[in-house]
């Protein structure tokens, strides 16, 4: 059976269902609510900060490299209704659900300085790539 | 490049860094210290069993034979005396110092270990160890300070350069990105790791690894965790994710420490903490001790940090070296992920360190630190190298005791007259050591194993027979008849006697 959830985007961005975690995301001037976890290890994409085109996200635990449009691709279905949404979690899961608001790092301008100042997350390392991972960056504390 | 110290599976004092206090000094008089190193050695867990093995119990940890806690530690070993029994004993010793500020706990319940468990962590034990380890880490780590240079880097980029030619010379180049290592997954089998293959017990002599490494492996990132409190800035938040990574993110089947239990069960070898306590060689105590006592003593933290960027880095082509080995030696059935895992996540563990970690420090720190940097990199490959020694030294050696029996037959009568008889029956303790000169050891009566590695076949001596055991190498003897007599003497030997 489908559940439904209905949510405040002005005051939650992130529902968690059971273990597995979702944030909103904002990309092409859209809202989406996406699974925060990176395919390489499940590092938190929530926290990731954006390439300098700003088309991919950089992961904060191995810096790999995850397309936003492979991002949005996780979604759950949800209707927005201003900051209403109303959101179809997966089915067959009855795992308990929570909605809360934390830190969103994901989307902040690729050059957005960190809240402590110190500048975003490319500041202070050289591109270094294997595969699909490259600069590590230094992921804003 | 080939990884053998096993753990490092995981830092002359530079000016400029107020490193000189690393090894602490004057902490109780010598007479004190020598009554609480005596006292240490004679508790119950500390003393040997008869078992070869030890299982279901990690505060079992034999230090010796009787009379190991007797032994003067005032003066610090040399270089020359880094494989001696010496520093087989005070590792042991140590080991179990860093390790008793370690949760360890059987996996098949605490209930038959209850007693022990009070007394490895009781008031006792840890008074004792207190007044020990100082000498203790002076005698083992003070070499360091003689033997290993002091390279003339001073600033970040002659860093940067450093740290590339030396991983490069250690066959660890980095990609073409110049910021990770270069992993050649399909390299052939060189070094120790062909040594291994290709000698006549392959089997026993990758266990022998294995049984290296599990002296970190089995308690995998626990010295690093002491690095993870307190607040050092974005270094601090590097690290963690190491930690993370090698703790499984919470997931304790995906915890290394786990899977390498798995690649152990896989090809036969107990997974117990410990089991091969017997079989750790001196270099293998010495090199994990380094990282705990770097770790314990947060002076050491700059030379962990290198070290650790240092060996990360290596560990990448280093585990596929290993993964290649184990996989010609023991076929399918070894369960190699631990070692496909590491060469993956070590190219990124290798990255972190060195940009975040390393270079890192060094940017928020300044050149101030930079010397001892480098000295935990320079101390790392002192150890690495006097590792892969040992350890190549010990399976040539176990690979050939028939070989060695028939020189020991050769060089029966050329022995000193220094002869010590001992009796030996199957339910007497059992201990490994290690000796400072050449020994034959001979049977005079009934037949003895020699525990030479970890293996269910092990060498047997029956009357008459005369063994050469050269200097540093590991071994027990054991009764396989109802009693056994053995006598040992000295042999000076010269280099044609082999």
């Amino acid at each position: 059976m489908t559940r439904v959830i209905v949510m405040d985007l002005s005051r939650h961005n992130t529902v968690m269902v059971g273990h597995d975690r979702y944030f909103i995301l904002q990309a092409d001037g859209r809202r989406l609510l996406v699974r925060d976890y990176c395919p390489h290890r499940g590092g938190p994409l929530s926290l990731a900060r954006r390439t300098p085109d700003g088309r991919r996200l950089s992961c904060p635990w191995h810096g790999t490299k995850v397309g936003v449009a492979a991002v949005q691709r996780t979604c759950l279905p949800m209707v927005l209704s201003g900051d209403e949404a109303v959101v179809l979690l997966p089915e067959g899961e009855d795992a308990p659900v929570s909605v809360i608001r934390k830190e969103v790092l994901a989307n902040l301008p690729p050059d957005a300085p960190c809240a402590d100042g110190t500048g975003g997350p490319n500041t202070r390392t050289t591109g270094a790539a294997t595969g699909d991972a490259a600069t590590t960056g230094t992921p804003c504390p | 490049m080939t990884i053998t110290t096993g753990p490092i599976t995981t830092g002359t004092t530079p000016a400029g860094m107020a490193a000189t206090g690393m090894v602490t000094t004057g902490a109780a008089p010598a007479a004190d210290v020598s009554a609480a190193l005596a006292a240490y050695c004679e508790q119950r867990i500390f003393q040997p069993t008869p078992d070869v093995y030890i299982t279901g119990n990690p505060f079992q940890r034999p230090i010796g034979p009787p009379g190991a806690g007797a032994r003067d530690f005032s003066v610090p070993a040399t270089e020359a005396e880094f494989l001696g029994s010496g520093q087989l004993i005070a590792g042991r010793v140590l080991c179990n110092a860093y390790e008793s500020d370690m949760i360890l706990l059987p996996p098949a319940g605490l209930a038959t270990a209850k007693a022990d468990f009070d007394l490895f962590y009781g008031d006792e034990v840890r008074r004792l160890r207190d007044v020990v380890r100082p000498g203790l880490e002076r005698y083992a780590f003070s070499f360091l300070d003689d033997a290993v240079p002091a390279p003339q880097v001073r600033t970040l980029e002659e860093l940067q350069e450093y740290f590339l030619t030396e991983v490069g010379a250690a066959g660890a180049p980095a990609d073409a990105s110049s910021g990770n290592p270069a992993v050649d997954a399909g390299a052939p089998m060189a070094g120790t790791m062909r040594l291994i293959a290709e000698c006549g017990h392959p089997e026993e002599a990758a266990g022998l690894h294995l049984i290296q490494l599990a002296l970190d492996a089995l308690t995998e990132a626990s010295a690093m965790a002491r690095n993870l409190g307190g607040s050092y800035g974005v270094e601090q938040s590097e690290l963690f994710k190491i930690f993370n990574d090698e703790f499984g993110y919470g997931v304790y089947g995906a915890k290394h420490s786990t899977i390498f239990k798995e690649m152990l069960a896989s090809v036969g070898l107990r997974t117990d903490l410990h089991a091969y306590w017997n079989f750790y060689l001196p270099s293998s105590l010495v090199g994990v001790n380094y990282f705990n006592w770097l770790t314990e003593d947060h002076r050491g933290m700059f030379r962990y940090m290198a070290a650790v960027t240092y060996l990360e880095w290596l560990f990448a082509q280093g585990f596929a070296d290993t993964g290649v080995m184990l996989r010609a030696v023991y076929g399918d059935r070894v369960d190699a992920k631990y070692c496909d895992e590491h060469a993956h996540i070590d190219v990124h563990h290798g990255r972190m360190t060195y940009e975040n970690l390393l270079l890192g420090l060094a940017r928020a720190h300044g050149e101030i630190v930079i010397p001892e940097l480098v000295r935990g990199i320079e101390d790392t490959k002192l150890l690495l190298r006097l590792g892969d020694e040992d350890f190549r030294a010990q399976i040539a050696w176990a690979d050939a005791l028939d070989t060695y029996t028939e020189a020991g037959a050769r060089l029966a009568s050329a022995a000193g007259d220094d002869a010590a008889a001992r009796t030996l029956r199957p339910g007497d303790p059992f201990s490994t050591g290690v000796r400072d000169t050449d020994t034959l050891v001979e049977v005079t009566g009934g037949e003895v194993e020699v525990h030479a590695w970890a293996t269910e076949h092990p060498h047997r001596l029956g009357k008459g027979d005369v063994l050469l055991v050269p200097k540093s190498r590991l071994h027990g003897l054991k009764a396989a008849s109802g009693e056994a007599r053995v006598t040992v003497r000295t042999i000076e030997r010269t280099s044609n006697d082999d």
